[in-house]
């Protein structure tokens, strides 16, 4: 048994360095498409379209960053806040929506409450696709679409997957906790309000990153449902920026899709522990 | 008076106890209440809707000359050249796409799953891909792999010379896998990791007390109890690849009047371009719901082969007995 110890530490010794080696090795190779990326946000681009290819930028371009919000025949700024205002809004009232609902699932023993979990569970599974574009279809009956209410409405109803996270996260808590809080006559409201919501702030973080990431980034929705005055930046990127005479201005727009990028890249190394646990927990006990 | 009072008490005691289950029931409606009624109103109304506009000659703006066509649509889609081969398309592209993109990340959950310093570093390096989002991601690769200006070219022409490899259009389902499994290593990295990390030390040490080297410990221990976190992830995998949509519409060449490469032209590009391109929502609609059958069927096989290749402890210990 010694024996097999000391010699199973000095094999991990040894294969320290190898170990490291790979690893930089693979970051490397995951990361040289944004590297090449970075660099070409730097060029002028007479020299990102020049043949054969240059690496370095003879001089960094860093009004490239100063043209986002100034060229294009778009205000950066103004898509930019759509998009801010849907990501917030949905994110914020589909946290606490599917946190009540979460509440509801974890701490009630009613009639019925496990058919409906089921649903939710079958939810998971269900491929989103069969509904996103009859979706679409009732909503612009309804003349809403080209206006934000979806994105209200969509907050309000919550989220199957986060009402999991939250039963999940909410299913840990001791039940003297209520008991005691029932006894001194609150109800299950207060209860909700003043005990479990402020003690659930890692599943809020990470309910809340999920949606405003998903907002952030979602190309397809705003793109069937707003039009050009009321998009998102999402929208507005996937195509590049324009000089006047109506060429396209590459490295620009790739600069514009860095500052773009920059803030889910912020909210990820500010909510990461929270964020991995997330993902854990949703695929694993699902 | 007592005697009167007292059967009265009884019942109001179980009044005040039902009224108590009574009030929670209410309350746990109140709470799921948001959802619920969301459920009803913008999920199983819209696949009402839906499926029913899948019988008619719907065209997203007159009620006046809509008409019952029964099952059309679905002969339509049958006979449908396009159909056949974007299905084909979005076959071919979830088994290039699926097992490269499993492997991979279950390649960097082993590397991680090592008692290394920093491991907590490399995995948010290996997890930040995910976190781009997709817009941007799609101008990443398409500089990288430009025909002309990409970097990729750039590094093959050191070794063939003149390299000019069409990774957008002719072979734009490889760039397409490209591009989906470095976005997608993140979440199978992560979820791997988890299991990984899930199997018991001991069973380890003792496969290596009874002398087995690195490759039988991996192939006797850690792939039979991965198997479960295994199976997730391909069910979870496929259902997404099927529907795939985005990320050609981003790379086709210019604005959503432009089909993408037919190497890229996949099921659900086929049927966005029905409904938004051409206006057949009954089509279109129908296309969906197939779509829909088709998945559940994949996956219905995929779990029909479950038992036997997932590792159960409960089908172990029967098979002990």
């Amino acid at each position: 048994m010694m024996v097999g110890e000391t010699r199973f530490r000095f094999r991990k010794v040894m294969q320290r360095p190898a170990s490291y080696a790979i690893l930089i090795l693979v970051t490397c190779l995951i990361s040289l498409p944004v590297v090449w990326f970075l660099l070409t946000a730097l060029k002028k681009d007479i020299e990102y379209l020049s043949y054969p290819i240059r690496i370095l930028p003879e001089v960094a371009q860093w009004e490239n960053y100063v043209k986002v919000f100034t060229t294009g025949g778009f205000s950066f700024s103004k898509y930019a806040w759509h998009s801010l205002f849907l990501a917030l809004s949905f994110s914020i009232l589909t946290s606490f929506t599917s946190a009540m609902g979460g509440f509801a699932f974890a701490r009630f023993q009613v009639p019925g409450r496990d058919r409906l979990f089921t649903i939710i569970i079958a939810l998971l599974i269900i491929p989103a696709i069969v509904t996103v574009i009859p979706q679409f279809i009732v909503f612009s009956r309804l003349r809403l679409t080209n206006t934000y209410w979806p994105w209200i409405l969509w907050g309000l109803t919550a989220s199957p997957f986060h009402i999991f996270l939250f039963r999940q996260f909410f299913l840990s808590f001791p039940s003297e906790l209520e008991d005691a809080a029932e006894v001194d006559g609150c109800g299950p409201f207060r209860v909700f309000w003043s005990i479990f919501l402020p003690n659930a702030k890692a599943a809020l973080a990470t309910s809340f990153i999920f949606n405003f990431t998903w907002v952030w980034g979602d190309y397809f929705t705003p793109m069937i449902y707003l039009s050009d005055a009321k998009t998102t930046l999402a929208v507005k990127l996937a195509t590049s920026y324009l000089d006047p005479k109506g060429h396209a201005l590459y490295t620009i727009t790739l600069a514009a899709c860095v500052v773009y990028t920059l803030p889910l890249i912020v909210m990820f190394f500010l909510g990461q522990k929270y964020i991995l646990k997330g993902m854990v927990t949703s695929g694993l006990k699902g | 008076m007592s005697t009167v009072q007292s059967p009265a008490r009884r019942p109001s005691i179980r009044r005040r106890l039902s009224s108590r289950s009574w009030r929670r029931t209410v309350a746990f409606y109140t709470f799921i209440a948001p959802w619920l009624i969301g459920f009803v109103l913008l999920t199983v109304l819209p696949l009402v809707l839906g499926f029913l506009t899948s019988l008619t000659n719907y065209d997203g703006l007159n009620l006046a000359n809509i008409k019952f066509v029964g099952l059309r649509n679905y002969t339509r889609a049958f006979a449908d050249i396009d159909t056949r081969f974007s299905l084909g398309r979005t076959l071919t592209w979830s088994a290039l796409n699926m097992p490269i993109w499993m492997i991979l990340a279950f390649i960097l959950a082993l590397l991680l799953n090592r008692d290394v310093k920093g491991q907590g570093v490399f995995r948010t390096l290996y997890y930040l891909p995910s976190v781009i989002p997709v817009v941007a991601t799609v101008w990443v690769w398409k500089i990288f792999l430009d025909r002309n200006y990409g970097l990729l070219n750039a590094i093959i022409s050191l070794f063939r010379p003149g390299t000019a490899i069409p990774w957008l259009s002719t072979h734009a389902l490889l760039g397409l896998t490209a591009i989906a499994v470095w976005s997608g290593l993140g979440w199978g990295m992560v979820v791997f990791l988890a299991g990984l990390q899930g199997i018991p030390d001991e069973l380890v040490q003792a496969a290596r007390i009874d002398g087995a080297n690195s490759w039988q410990v991996f192939r006797h221990v850690t792939i039979p109890l991965m198997t479960p976190v295994i199976f997730f992830v391909l069910v979870n995998g496929l259902i997404s690849s099927f529907q795939q949509l985005v990320l050609p519409l981003l790379l086709a060449p210019t604005g959503m009047n432009v089909p993408p490469p037919r190497s890229s032209y996949l099921y659900m590009i086929h049927t966005y371009r029905q409904i938004f391109v051409y206006q057949r929502f009954g089509y279109g609609t129908a296309l969906l719901w197939l779509l829909f059958i088709v998945i559940m069927i994949v996956t219905l096989l995929v779990f029909r082969t479950e038992r036997y290749w997932v590792y159960s402890e409960a089908a172990v210990g029967e098979e002990g007995r």
